[in-house]
């Protein structure tokens, strides 16, 4: 059963796991080109599970009293655009009968929801945030969307490119927020329309939107972040 | 299976099976991958300082970067989880012998025998590695799905009144099983080798 052979030849895989293991640990920096074969692989599973899992109904809301404006940090890739007001126009094209350019007038007079939600960003911080403004499914509703459509595309002021599935953007509590914390949405936090949600990470919730594409399937972008190696479904 | 209790006195290591030492192994990949690729999320903002924070050195990251190092913890954390379940099923169909009880604890209090006070420490040991192994996984989740498991989010918020909020509670959590684990680990190396020397170590892998 331990004929010498056998011994070293043990004694060297002993050698082999120990090696393995610790330059697992010191020198991982040989294993961060294969980070993308392993998300590639497992992604698709862990998607399903996640669009599984998310189901369609609503998800607890906090107090508005539990607000945390400090902890809301904020990130842009490209500056921070100024759009006047009164310029302001939503385009809303692809599959839909009645392609729109909506102003902030029209924004405002449907529905107006509140959703004080865990606002989670990838980087690993949250704050507790009140987004208002009307639901995403309303103003897609006003374009009179073909059943076709199963993405959306979202553009944004500074090009920032996004592109949801179409569940997470008719969830009811996802929202086209014009207002934060009771007050008009500042220009640092997308003024005057950003996309919000309690069920996608920070990077998905587009700032200063002025656009919105339905489509049947997705294009070679699927979002700034998501090109450049960020998972695509990001929920939460 | 195991072969504490009965050592042969001289000679040939009796290994466990080839399954068991290959899944021992594993698990030990799977964990530093996990560790790795969580400290390497962390580097994103640090739980301790956020942006103004001290990150961990690179030799202790897995992933390059943040995106990479979610490869590698949401890639694992499905085999983790499986194995987590596997063992703790494995022990519990033979808890009597493994699992620490409430007399392994009475063990180390009053009794006079080293190696059976070493036996119920060891137990306790792994005991306590599954447990926060489970911990860690918990957590965990709470932050992957917070809006799908709201209600394990909620059960971190008990110290929201003293002003701490739920969220920086979970990721203390989270990160505390770390330093953990790695204590656990130390001692279950230690014991295991002063019950069953390098016999009982190799006998484990190879
Ligand atoms: C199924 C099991 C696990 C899941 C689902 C999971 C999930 C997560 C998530 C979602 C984060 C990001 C937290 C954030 O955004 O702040 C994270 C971070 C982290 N994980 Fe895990 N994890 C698991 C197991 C582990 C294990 C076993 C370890 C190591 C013992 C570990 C160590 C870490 C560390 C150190 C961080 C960084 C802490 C932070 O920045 O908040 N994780 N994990």
């Amino acid at each position: 059963m331990s004929s010498p052979a056998d011994g070293l030849g043990r004694r060297q895989a002993l050698g082999l796991l120990m090696g393995g293991g610790s330059s697992l640990l010191l020198g991982g920096c040989a294993l961060n080109g294969l980070s993308e074969a392993v998300g590639e692989a497992t992604q698709p599973l862990n998607e399903r599970i996640e669009a599984l899992l998310q189901g369609r109904g609503a998800v607890p809301e906090f107090d508005r009293r539990q607000v945390q404006p400090e902890a809301l940090l904020v990130n842009s890739f490209n500056g921070t655009p100024r759009i006047a007001p009164d310029a302001y126009r939503l385009a809303v094209r692809g599959l839909v009968r009645r392609p729109l350019n909506l102003d902030l007038a029209a924004l405002a007079a449907l529905p107006q929801r509140e959703c004080v939600m865990r606002h989670v960003c990838v980087e690993g911080w949250a704050a507790i945030v009140a987004w208002s403004g009307p639901r995403l499914a309303d103003v897609l509703a006003l374009a009179d969307p073909s059943p076709l459509g199963a993405y959306l595309a979202i553009r944004s002021a500074d090009q920032y490119f996004e592109t949801w599935d179409l569940v997470s953007a008719l969830h009811p509590q996802t929202l086209l927020a014009t207002h934060m914390n009771g007050a008009p949405l500042p220009v640092a936090n997308g003024a005057p329309v950003r996309l919000a949600s309690p069920i996608k990470l920070g990077y998905k919730l587009s700032k200063w939107v002025t656009g919105l594409e339905l489509t049947a399937r997705l294009g070679d972008r699927l979002g700034t972040w998501e090109d450049r190696g960020y998972e695509w479904f990001a929920g939460l | 299976m195991f072969t504490t209790s009965a050592a042969p006195p001289t000679g040939a290591v009796r290994h466990g099976p080839l399954w068991t030492r290959a899944f021992h192994a594993f698990n030990l990949v799977v964990l530093v991958v996990m560790g790795a690729s969580g400290l390497q999320i962390y580097n994103a903002n640090p739980v301790f300082g956020g942006r103004g924070g001290i990150t961990v050195p690179e030799l202790f990251t897995l992933g390059g970067w943040l995106a990479g190092g979610r490869d590698w913890h949401f890639g694992f954390m499905g085999l983790y989880a499986a194995n987590l379940g596997l063992w703790i099923g494995l022990l519990l169909r033979r808890r009597h012998r493994r699992l620490a009880a409430v007399g392994d604890v009475g063990t180390l209090r009053a009794s006079g025998n080293p190696p059976k006070r070493r036996l119920a420490a060891h137990r306790i040991t792994y005991t306590l590695m599954l447990i926060v192994l489970a911990f860690s996984l918990i957590t965990g989740l709470a932050m992957y799905k917070p809006a799908q498991f709201w209600w394990l989010v909620a059960l971190f918020s008990f110290a929201e009144g003293a002003g701490h909020d739920s969220w920086q509670v979970l990721r203390i959590s989270h990160l505390a099983t770390i330093p953990a684990i790695a204590l656990l680990l130390g001692a279950h190396v230690a014991l295991s080798w002063r019950v069953g020397g390098l016999r009982l170590l190799r006998s484990m892998f190879v």
